[in-house]
């Protein structure tokens, strides 16, 4: 095992090196250089801009840039960004990150728990009536065209029945005289969903073994009311009452993309999950328990969703790397000032530093995510285990 | 007399024929072969269309046709307050075939007159089955202009992808060492760049055209996890008895590699081709939305044309505008995936009903 995840640890190292050169020479092919605006200016003499440029190094050749750009990665030192000009790169990406990871935190709870319920029910019902229409259903979910289904929602909820908000993640002149940045607030959201979702989780673990199926219910249905009676203690005591009218405008403008999300996104879930589950039920194990007479619930739950679960969770952890690939169509709709729109605006207005700090952001995430996910399935599949072994 | 050949023909047809019969039984599959053979014949319909003499160029032309409209309007005022006996709310006035006199700057019609003005964007009508666009367009045109690019783009984009990362796969499968580990950690990377930011890198510094896209997918499709994918499957034929038999039998590298692996990989292959197919006319449609891709015409245009024109947000009172587009691209790439999901129940024997 820890050989395994010795070789994986050198494995990536190699790879992210890689990952750094090869973007480093994409944004360097883009034409022209990051100054070539400037001898626009009549004004500026020759001089001046081949200073610029031998101050910035673009006249050094290309491999010593790209070495210089991995130094400058590891010393966090990204330049300034051209549009929104005092500012450096990190602190608009640390401005922008909680925004995304809030909302994408929330879908993917909730997109992946519905799309594992949905898909366990469609493997058992395979043939009947009913799987049919919710296999019809999730498949045209699964490739509806996004944006077009993203815009249609926004004119319905937003726009013909005028229930929630078209785009932005709040009302300004409700912020005007706040004495709160919308950056805390958003934090202390994702720590409050953070910790529920935890404890909700833990909730679930240890009620695992409990062998009735009508008290296990009753046990988590408790526990769920126990966490949001907790939650609602939580947001009305000492400073968390003063943040509660900001969390909840934001919460309010969150609605409509979250539920739009989910939509699409539950599909890819359900479905594979009813893939590796039909797969499952073939195996002996489930003959068995048939013989055995055990209900037939209960071999869904514990004995066929059980080891199907490996699959769809080490997908669910590859998915968090397209968490910021697919946030950019969402956040240009919904008018979302996240992560994905930053990217998109730095490489439509050039703003180059932006875009190669946003770039070699996400690989880091992708990265970290590609590490835990190997490890978590060696870790849970036996088979892995042993073959890294011998 | 039968030859060898002949045989082997027949072998082979006979196979087909069983596979096909496997692939009738699942309904949705067939639904979904039926999907992507409704746009297969749109998008051949169009140039016959052409051809033939039956559409004028003029007219029709996805891009630069014009279709003259003609229609009566009766000029009216709207109130300044809402509601009234005729026009519930601001949304409902200048009703159908009527015309605000404080939009009229070309005309000095007065209130209650007619006018007879060019209907544009115009409702479906015989002339125009799903009418036209804001620039007298015909919208079926473009509909089946749209189901050529998409085919284009996404045939041609799965199967060089799909070439790549089976002859990868195999290579890494049947030499293993340094090849293997080289491509493995190919692979890694590839997976590890974001596909639509590095789609838009790549739209700032080159020019993409639908075919220049098409091999962008399909590279990055086939150097990315299906080469993993297909390795592992390779492995599993590498060790059948009759490579052994091969092998013993003299046969080269070369010849066990293209004549043995190859063949037993294949499968695995096609449904990788069929399900990279959705992908890649979901990212065409997403590019062209955004205006990242130089293109006269596609679905995802469409839609990014009724965007900026605001016809979106007029909701169904221009339905043709908004529906066809977005539900081609979602019923095409449900086609593919409901043909990809019939295939795999074909092809993967854990997964049949009996």
């Amino acid at each position: 095992m820890y050989k395994y995840v010795f070789r994986r640890v050198y494995q990536l190292i190699i790879v992210f090196f890689l990952f750094l050169v090869t973007s480093y020479v994409l944004f360097d092919s883009i034409p022209g250089n990051a100054f070539q605006s400037l001898l626009l200016n009549p004004e500026l003499p020759r001089e001046a801009y081949d200073m610029v440029i031998q101050l910035y190094g673009l006249d050094k050749p290309l491999y010593e840039r790209v070495i210089l750009y991995i130094q400058n990665f590891f010393r966090g030192d990204f330049g300034y960004s051209y549009v929104h000009y005092p500012r450096t790169p990190i602190e608009l990406i640390a401005e922008r990150l909680p925004r995304t990871l809030m909302l994408f935190a929330m879908v993917n709870i909730v997109a992946f728990y519905t799309g594992f319920l949905i898909g366990k029910i469609l493997a058992w019902r395979r043939g009947s009536k009913s799987e049919t229409w919710i296999t019809v259903t999730s498949v045209f979910s699964y490739t509806v065209f996004y944006p077009w289904f993203a815009l249609m929602m926004l004119w319905f909820f937003g726009y013909k029945l005028d229930w929630l908000p078209i785009g932005k993640f709040l009302y300004p002149e409700k912020w005007y005289d706040s004495p709160y940045d919308s950056d805390v607030i958003f934090v202390s959201m994702i720590k409050f969903i953070a910790v529920a979702s935890i404890l909700q989780m833990l909730a679930f673990v240890y009620t695992r073994n409990i062998e009735s199926i009508s008290a296990r219910r009753n046990v988590r249905f408790t526990s769920f009311m126990i966490i949001i009676i907790g939650s609602f203690m939580y947001w009305n005591t000492g400073e968390m009452l003063n943040q509660k009218i900001y969390a909840m405008d934001i919460a309010y403008h969150m609605i409509l993309p979250v539920f739009t999300v989910t939509v699409v996104a539950f599909a890819g879930t359900a479905l594979l999950t009813r893939t590796t589950m039909m797969e499952v039920m073939k195996d002996d194990f489930i003959l068995t328990a048939r013989a055995k007479g055990i209900s037939q619930k209960r071999i869904r739950d514990r004995h066929a969703a059980r080891n199907a679960l490996l699959p769809v969770v080490t997908s669910f952890i590859f998915t968090i790397v397209t968490i910021i690939d697919g946030s950019v169509l969402t956040e240009t709709i919904f008018s979302w000032p996240g992560m994905g729109q930053l990217i998109l605006d730095s490489v439509l207005r050039e703003d180059i530093p932006v875009a190669m700090a946003s770039f070699s952001f996400i690989g880091v995430f992708a990265l970290i995510a590609h590490f835990i996910a190997d490890i978590s399935y060696a870790y849970l599949d036996p088979r892995i285990r042993i073959q890294s072994q011998g | 007399m039968k030859n060898q050949k002949d045989i082997a023909k027949d072998i082979r047809r006979k196979a087909l024929k069983k596979n096909w019969t496997m692939f009738k039984q699942s309904k949705l599959g067939m639904l979904g072969l039926y999907i992507v053979l409704f746009f297969l014949f749109l998008s051949l319909l169009q140039p016959f269309l052409f051809i033939t003499g039956i559409w004028n160029k003029g007219v029709y032309d996805p891009v630069v046709g014009y279709s003259e409209q003609f229609q009566e309007f009766l000029v009216v005022e709207c109130p300044k307050e809402y509601p009234t006996e005729k026009y519930k709310d601001r949304g409902d006035c200048p009703a159908k075939l009527e015309v605000n006199v404080r939009t009229l700057f070309y005309s000095d019609a007065q209130v209650g007159e007619t006018i007879i003005q060019n209907l544009q964007p115009a409702p479906p009508s015989a002339k125009h089955i799903l009418g036209t666009d804001s620039l007298g367009r015909d919208v079926f045109s473009q509909v089946m202009e749209g189901s050529q690019v998409a085919f284009l783009l996404g045939l041609l984009s799965a199967t060089l992808g799909v070439g790549i990362s089976t002859l990868l796969g195999t290579i890494a499968a049947f030499f293993g060492g340094r090849v293997d580990a080289y491509l493995m950690r190919q692979s890694d990377l590839i997976l590890m760049l974001p596909t639509l930011p590095l789609l838009f890198i790549i739209s700032a510094f080159a020019e993409l055209k639908v075919w220049h896209l098409a091999v962008v997918l399909g590279t990055i499709g086939g150097l990315g996890g299906s080469v993993i994918t297909i390795k592992s499957q390779a492995l599993q034929v590498k060790v059948k008895p009759f490579v052994d038999s091969a092998r013993i039998t003299g046969g080269s590298r070369m010849n066990i590699l293209f004549s043995h692996v190859l063949p037993n990989v294949a499968p695995l292959a096609l449904l990788f081709m069929v399900f990279s197919v959705t992908g890649a006319i979901a990212s065409e449609s997403v590019l062209s939305f955004l205006g990242l891709l130089n293109i006269d015409m596609s679905w995802g245009l469409m839609i990014y044309l009724a965007q900026v024109e605001g016809f979106i947000f007029s909701g169904m009172k221009f339905w043709w505008l908004i529906l066809p587009a977005g539900l081609s691209v979602t019923f095409l790439a449900g086609g593919f995936y409901l043909v990809g999901r019939g295939l795999d129940e074909v092809f993967n024997p854990r997964l049949r009903q009996r």
